[in-house]
């Protein structure tokens, strides 16, 4: 027996000493093995649950996912993804994937994608996204899947999208609207409040400058919200080089987060008059290529998913969207998590989609 | 076993944690300034007209190269895109042939599609 089992030396138990010693040297061995290993090799296959493209025009893309199940539920669904970001966040992996999740528990499930928009599209306006992009899925996917009435699931901007589109076309045929992290009082995203501030960001010159507004820059007002995060992360990646789970999730969401998709320029100078300088949509004046967007008008019922730590939407920006909205149907649910962890990651497996699937499945029959 | 508060990996862990946080509060706080607007947006904005002096100079000595310049690039990209929808279309014309031939209840990759009957669990039962 060690002579200095059951010592406490400053709370430390000196027992432990030698075979913390061992644990940390095993893993400096570790990760200078795998340090190599991480820079020699490709990160995880992403987005990888079978689908079929089903259409493509421009910046768009429409995809079917193949069922996983021998029946499914009548009504389909088609998901709207953010504008800046690629689709694939809700499908990482296999275990990992909000798309397998919904196919494994009995969904039919579209999505529309986005690529990045060619210089030559930098005219597409917000109305090209509303009146155009998604009323051609929602036909797409009726023609497809046979049925008339259809789900939609916006994620962050593509909550937005979805929001601006239901409000017009609030006769049908969206059946039941989910959002996640949907912004609608832009006055409370701060920090993008002061970055866009009317008396210093001239929007115009930017957009009649460049075009379509560089993914760089997307990505670089997103890092600015938390500027110590990207340097901390990468010493935490180094600290558990060693462990094979945790540097799979790291590059996962590292690939995700850093593959920031450019924004037409035309809908960015929308985004920022109407919606960041202007706060239409939360103050009932919004309108899309002449059509009034008023959310009071959406009576579908709704579900809203929110996240306590969301640093890009604050909760005191996505709140307002139950109370404004005018379907008597609809629910909040605020979930652990941030922005990302809330809809992909460990906390969206355990709480997020069990609660989605229990609340969508009664109303998809 | 050792004091989570007395392991020194733990220490450290937790230290970059709160410099993490610490780091990013007090920077968030500096950006809320109009200062910081100001002095952000003055930078973006010279970058923003450089970048188009650049664009402008390099199709001007691609020309002289008598390299493509990048609007016959785009129509070519577009001619190509072109291509690509198209091509889109028929697969999809295809598979509905073939979906249509396999029978009315096949799907657009003509393997038969799921009957659309699925009922929700009920209540305490089990996930189908």
């Amino acid at each position: 027996m060690n002579a200095a089992a059951g010592l406490d030396f400053a709370g430390l138990d000196l027992a432990d000493i030698p075979d913390r010693i061992q644990t940390e040297v095993q893993r400096a061995i570790q990760r200078s093995i795998k340090g190599v290993e991480y820079f020699s090799s490709s990160g995880p296959s992403l987005g990888s649950t079978p689908k079929d493209i089903l259409h493509v025009r421009g910046t768009m893309n429409l995809y079917h996912y193949r069922p996983m199940s021998d029946e499914i539920y009548r009504v389909p669904i088609l998901i709207v993804m953010a504008t800046t970001n690629r689709g694939y966040i809700l499908d990482l992996v296999p275990g990992q994937s909000f798309i397998e999740f919904l196919l494994k528990r009995g969904y039919d499930v579209y999505m529309l994608d986005w690529s990045a928009p060619k210089p030559e599209e930098k005219r597409l306006a917000m109305e090209d996204y509303v009146l155009d992009f998604i009323p051609d899925c929602v036909r797409r996917v009726q023609a497809d899947s046979g049925e008339t009435e259809i789900t939609v699931i916006g994620y962050c901007f593509g909550g937005v999208l979805s929001l601006l589109y239901g409000s017009i076309f609030n006769d049908g045929p969206m059946k039941n609207l989910i959002c996640f992290t949907t912004p609608i009082d832009f006055r409370e995203m701060k920090l993008f409040q002061n970055f866009s501030d009317r008396r210093y960001f001239d929007v115009d010159h930017l957009v009649d400058s460049v075009g379509n507004v560089p993914p760089e820059m997307i990505l670089s007002s997103f890092e600015m919200l938390r500027p110590a995060s990207r340097a901390a992360g990468q010493v935490q990646l180094w600290e558990n080089i060693w462990n094979d789970e945790f540097v799979k999730s790291y590059r996962m969401f590292d690939r995700w987060a850093t593959d920031t998709l450019p924004l037409a320029g035309e809908y960015f100078r929308a985004i920022t008059k109407d919606l960041m300088w202007d706060n239409k949509l939360y103050n009932d004046a919004m309108s899309v290529g002449g059509r009034k967007a008023d959310i009071s008008r959406i009576k579908v019922p709704i579900l809203h998913a929110v996240a306590e730590h969301d640093h890009i939407v604050p909760y005191d920006a996505a709140k307002p969207l139950i109370q404004k909205i005018g379907s008597s149907d609809k629910e909040e649910v605020m979930l652990k998590g941030g922005h990302v962890s809330l809809v992909a990651g460990a906390n969206a497996i355990k709480r997020l989609w069990p609660k989605l699937d229990s609340w969508l499945g009664g109303r998809s029959i | 076993m050792a004091d989570k508060g007395n392991d020194p990996v733990a220490i450290w862990q937790n230290m970059i944690g709160e410099m993490e946080k610490g780091f990013n509060a007090f920077a968030n706080k500096a950006m809320e300034s109009p200062q910081f607007s100001k002095a952000m947006n003055q930078a973006g904005g010279v970058t923003a007209g450089a970048q188009k002096q650049l664009g402008d100079f390099m199709e001007k000595y691609l020309l002289t190269m008598n390299l493509p310049s990048r609007a016959q690039m785009v129509s070519m990209a577009e001619r190509l895109q072109s291509i690509e929808g198209q091509l889109n279309e028929i697969k999809a014309l295809l598979h509905q042939v073939h979906g249509n031939a396999a029978g009315p209840e096949s799907g657009h990759t003509g393997a038969p599609k799921p009957p659309r009957t699925k009922r929700p669990p009920s209540p305490g039962g089990e996930q189908k």
